[in-house]
């Protein structure tokens, strides 16, 4: 956690590309929630072209732990979109995305249940960065 | 999406496994399978019939952890709501172990989790 998955049209986003926006992803998800950058998940499911239920034609499905402020999660979403549209060059209309939520205690990772966002303790960043 | 056998009519759990193309074999997710069913009917007490494993397979080169190729393995489950933290942890952590043990995966490529029914993550 979190998990990032980018919905696209199928063919629309090479391998290369898609390998930029995961290290992006990555780099912002940790520069502004301190999470260890292992946990960092990025998936891109291809649809058919006009095939997608999502509002528009590139979308980013993600889930984070819940608890942060709405303003945090607002900067994280369209510093993440922004960066989707820097590397794809997609117009920046046809890119949106929601951040959903799920509580820190509902889900273990790396050997631990999540702490919640804020209470992570030196022991808990020292036992899952620990491999 | 790939579901197996195990998902046919209404379950009361779900699991919603999402691996990486080629980590896990077919015979081990038989056995995942198996493995999973037995763990939320000892543990959350629920009939075998009532216990679904889905499967998504994630194309190589579509999924990344830490900004590098992917090898992790998520457990996403659906468990009936009112279970206390305790049974939740009890039965993630028997979870991951089981998962650890059938795949030689390592903790740190793994996700378990385990949210109530009717919880919209919005």
């Amino acid at each position: 956690m979190p998990i990032y998955r980018f919905k696209v049209p199928q063919g629309s986003v090479e391998y290369e590309i898609r390998e930029k926006i995961a290290v992006d992803v990555t780099d912002i998800h940790c520069g502004q929630t301190l999470a260890p950058r292992h946990f960092v998940h990025v998936y891109f499911d291809e649809q058919p072209e006009g095939a997608s239920q999502y509002p528009t034609r590139y979308y980013l499905d993600a889930i984070n732990r819940a608890g942060r402020p709405q303003e945090v999660k607002d900067k994280l979403l369209n510093t993440l979109l922004d960066a989707f549209v820097r590397h794809t060059g997609a117009p920046r209309a046809q890119v949106s995305g929601r951040i959903g939520e799920t509580p820190a205690s509902w889900a273990m990772e790396g050997g631990q249940v999540l702490p919640e966002p804020g209470q992570e303790t030196q022991e808990w960043y020292a036992e899952v960065t620990a491999d | 999406m790939y579901c197996d056998d195990t998902c046919m009519g209404h379950a009361v759990i779900t699991y919603n496994c999402t691996i990486q193309e080629g980590v896990i074999s077919e015979q081990m997710r038989g056995t995942l399978n198996v493995r999973l069913v037995q763990i939320a009917a000892e543990i959350l007490g629920e009939a075998p019939d009532d216990i679904s494993v889905n499967y998504e397979v994630i194309p190589r080169g579509f999924g990344f952890r830490g900004g590098e190729l992917s090898t992790s393995s998520s457990v996403r489950s659906v468990i009936p709501a009112g279970f206390s933290q305790d049974k939740r942890v009890e039965f993630m952590q028997a979870v991951q172990d089981m998962w650890m043990e059938v795949t030689g995966q390592t903790a740190a490529e793994l996700v378990v989790g385990a949210a109530d029914f009717g919880y919209s993550p919005n």
